[in-house]
């Protein structure tokens, strides 16, 4: 074993005494203890380390915290993989654990007081923050391969992590147990879900020993059992070492487990599922359930109108019938909404703001009538000079200025009966042609001369009189000068014709308007006479 | 008669169809007036018709520089006249009912009664149109207590439906010794708080059922809106020493109003189209404020 510095011992226990607060000042004093205390410790180890560098660990003042950190663990490194190697040897080999764990009852206590020191350095691991925080942690599971050392009596199965400790996991404690004729009970616990201890703790830790006893009672030979049962366990056995109160609630879980076993066992084959296949049993359990229910007879309250008779009695006390309306209610008219709009009038009428109807002006559709008005001076002109003005105006050689509303009636007239036609287009059903706008100018009859001597040159010849209708070509053409022999006697036999025809016309009309009163249709052609 | 009517139904559906081009052209013409008041040049797009449109904005009055809006073109020319309203009932009416007809004649001037009798609406509104109605008031009842009252414009107008709620009636409120006479004066009108678009609707309906008050008439009227519910006030003034103190003496019925419907035909066109119909059914409904906040 290795020598007992009696220094570094002092240095382990003062640290170990020291309040936990302290640790986050750095100070000195602990910084020195915890130097000592780490090279008690390494040289504690040291003969386990196969192959160390150090003789010792080097702890001088000149070292920093990091130096002094990588010397520990080059040594720790290799000696945690021999550690775990020899774990799993003892994994595959329980029977030697058996033999370690039935040696004594005071070993339990021992052992349990050993866990429960373990658990308070851990917490008060857990609160210091110093930088001699994770030696601490070295410390620990060198203290505990140190107790493993001393005591010879754990395996180093036991500390697998240090949730697994919290929990109280123990294999001593599995090991009791195991002997007991029902540890099937505590297989058949329903577990929750702890999967953080999964990874290390493997079946065969627990299961494999079971597996050679009990196969002739269940067979559940190849039974994957998930770590949640486990880690379930752990927990129940956790509260078991604190209370020591062992074979008590094994007793009660074993019952439970016996209840349980067909559940199990098809939770069992359930665990052979996928995910996915485990989704889609739940959905259709799901599905039939809501099928089953929607087959059945409804509730009262949900059957629409229902009378007195139509529900079991006094049930409508037990249904809560209020539920949130979506319309406003009603407004209740108070004194307070009275007054408000009263002032609200009142303030109104002060300012003279109402919202009356405003009388519109209509458009004029008639144009406001000419007012002809009265000259009262006396005329400039005199009358004769009045007549002469007429007289030119009448024969057109005055060309009139034409007054200035005269033009704006004229473009004024001609709009307004295009705008017309549109809308007796839109309103009548009927077709209305488009109207004949006659530009109308004044031709007068004057020889052609008069106006070219009179007009002035910028008016067109268009305004004047076309040669028809200057003489249409009906009458005597010829003169009498200009008239031949032939032409004399044809005017006159015409003549003759004319006369006669007229005179026969005046003989028929009078006998026919004695004979109109005998209404008589006799016919009265006019008698030629030779 | 009916040609005409016609004629301007024809006339209101083609002024719709061009709304949409006069609104666009009422948007370059103001761009063209901002312009030229502000002394900018014309936007480019505008350059080309820029010479037509300034001749036209010369000749535009305040009239015709605003764009016309179809909607209310139901009232372009009410303001001419008075309105003219017939009251009428639902068949078989209560005594209670008869009475609260007989206030309403008293608050809507110009405004008569007629029993109804056994005649359908279509003959009502018949009756109305030959006899130069402008609106037509309908007042339906529960047990004595009125419940729904149509106001129907009649030319072509629309028509709104409301819910009446806690109706007072002068005949509760008083003996007949004490109630007096009801001033006839054409009233002031307060319409407070319509202030969304079928809120507007709601409030030119209201407002043009009653004539061009002279300003100094002492007969109030009010229409506040709270949440949708239109409250329904008659008062008379009285303004002692200055305008500071005014005494109010509440005359007439008091209800309040609720607007359920609003329909773009007459009361007897059931196919007409529906402008607004409430729906209370919603889940947002409970938050909804038609008429105004």
């Amino acid at each position: 074993m290795a020598a007992t510095n009696p220094a570094g011992v002092e240095a382990l226990h003062r640290l170990k005494l020291t309040e936990p607060p302290m640790y986050l000042t750095p100070s000195p004093e602990l910084a020195n203890a915890a130097r000592t205390a780490s090279e008690h410790l390494f040289a504690l180890l040291k003969p386990y380390t196969p192959k160390s560098p150090f003789d010792r660990l080097l702890v001088d003042e000149k070292f920093d915290a990091e130096q002094i950190w990588q010397q520990i663990d080059l040594q720790s490194q290799p000696l945690i993989s021999a550690i775990c190697r020899q774990v799993n040897k003892f994994e595959k080999d329980p029977k030697e654990l058996k033999g370690i764990f039935k040696s004594s009852e005071s070993e339990q206590e021992k052992r349990s007081e050993f866990v429960m020191e373990r658990e308070e350095e851990e917490e008060e691991d857990e609160d210091s923050e110093d930088e001699d925080d994770v030696e601490e942690k070295d410390h620990e599971i060198k203290e505990g391969e140190r107790e493993i050392k001393e005591g010879g009596f754990f395996d180093e199965k036991e500390f697998y992590d240090d949730e697994a400790i919290d929990y109280g996991l123990t294999k001593w404690k599995q090991g009791l147990e195991d002997d007991e004729d029902d540890e099937l009970g505590i297989l058949e616990l329903a577990g929750e879900e702890d999967n953080s201890d999964a990874e290390k703790i493997k079946y065969d830790d627990f299961y494999t020993s079971n597996k050679k006893h009990d196969q002739n009672k269940k067979s559940k030979v190849n039974k994957e059992v998930e770590d949640t049962e486990m880690s379930d366990e752990e927990e129940n056995e956790g509260s078991d070492v604190e209370d020591d109160e062992d074979s008590d609630e094994d007793v009660d879980q074993e019952d439970e487990g016996f209840a349980d076993d067909l559940a199990s066992d098809e939770e069992a084959m359930k665990d052979n599922l996928s995910t996915h296949e485990k989704q889609l049993l739940e959905q259709r359990a799901k599905i039939e359930q809501v099928e089953k229910e929607s087959l059945d007879v409804k509730a009262w309250t949900m059957q629409g109108e229902v009378n007195a008779t139509k529900r079991p009695k006094n049930s409508a006390l037990e249904v809560d019938l209020d539920w949130e309306r979506n319309a406003k209610p009603p407004p209740v008219i108070t004194e307070e909404v009275s007054q408000s709009i009263e002032e609200l009038i009142m303030k109104r009428i002060s300012e003279g703001h109402f919202d009356d109807v405003q009388r519109v002006d209509r458009l004029p559709s008639k144009a406001p009538r000419e007012m002809k008005e009265l000259d009262e001076n006396q005329s400039k002109k005199g009358l004769g000079e009045l007549y002469a003005d007429e007289y030119a105006q009448k024969t057109g050689l005055v060309s009139q200025a034409l007054s200035f509303s005269d033009e704006q009636k004229k473009e004024a007239t001609v709009l307004f009966k295009k705008l017309c036609l549109k809308l007796d287009a839109l309103s009548h059903f009927h077709f209305t042609p488009k109207p004949v706008i006659e530009d109308m100018s004044i031709q007068t009859n004057v020889p052609a001369l008069a106006m070219e001597e009179i007009a002035p040159l910028v008016v067109s010849d268009a305004a004047m009189l076309a040669p028809e209708e200057v003489f249409s070509g009906k009458g005597d053409i010829k003169e009498e000068a200009e008239l031949t022999q032939e032409d004399r006697k044809r005017r006159r036999a015409s003549k003759k014709r004319k006369f006669k025809a007229e005179n026969a016309k005046k003989a028929a009309k009078k006998p026919r308007e004695n004979k109109q009163t005998a209404g008589d249709g006799e016919d009265n052609t006019p008698s030629s006479e030779p | 008669m009916l040609r005409r009517n016609v004629r301007l139904r024809r006339e209101y559906l083609y002024r719709k169809s061009l709304e949409g081009k006069e609104r666009l052209l009422y948007e370059k013409k103001r761009k063209i007036k901002q312009a030229l008041e502000e002394g900018k040049p014309i936007p480019t797009e505008l350059r080309n018709e820029d010479a037509a449109l300034r001749q036209e904005i010369d000749l535009e009055d305040e009239r015709t520089a605003v764009p016309r809006s179809t909607i209310d073109d139901e009232y372009a020319n009410a303001t001419e006249s008075d309105p003219k309203i017939l009251l009428t009932t639902s068949h078989d009416p209560s005594a209670p009912l008869k009475q609260f007809v007989k206030e309403l004649k008293f608050v809507f001037p110009n405004s008569q009664r007629m029993n109804r009798g056994g005649q359908v609406i279509s003959e009502i509104v018949e009756t109305c149109r030959a006899h130069d109605f402008t609106d037509l008031i309908l007042v339906y009842e529960h047990r004595g207590v009125p419940d729904k009252i149509v106001i129907s414009h009649l030319p072509f107008g629309p028509t709104a439906y409301f819910q009446i709620l806690n109706v007072v009636t002068r005949h509760d409120n008083k003996d007949k010794k004490e109630m007096g006479t009801v001033s006839e004066a054409y009233p002031h009108l307060i319409l407070n708080n319509f202030s969304t678009k079928i809120g507007e609707r709601t409030a030119n309906i209201l407002k043009h059922l009653f004539p061009v008050p002279k300003p100094d008439s002492k007969r109030i009227i009010t229409f506040a809106n709270q949440s949708d519910y239109v409250s329904f006030r008659h008062h008379v003034y009285r303004q002692s020493g200055g305008s500071k103190s005014v005494d109010l003496k509440e005359v007439g019925p008091r209800f309040e109003l609720r607007l359920y419907q609003i329909k773009l035909g007459t009361v007897d066109q059931d196919e007409a189209q529906t402008e607004w119909v409430l729906r209370s059914f919603m889940n947002t409904s409970k938050k909804q404020k038609v008429l105004g906040e």
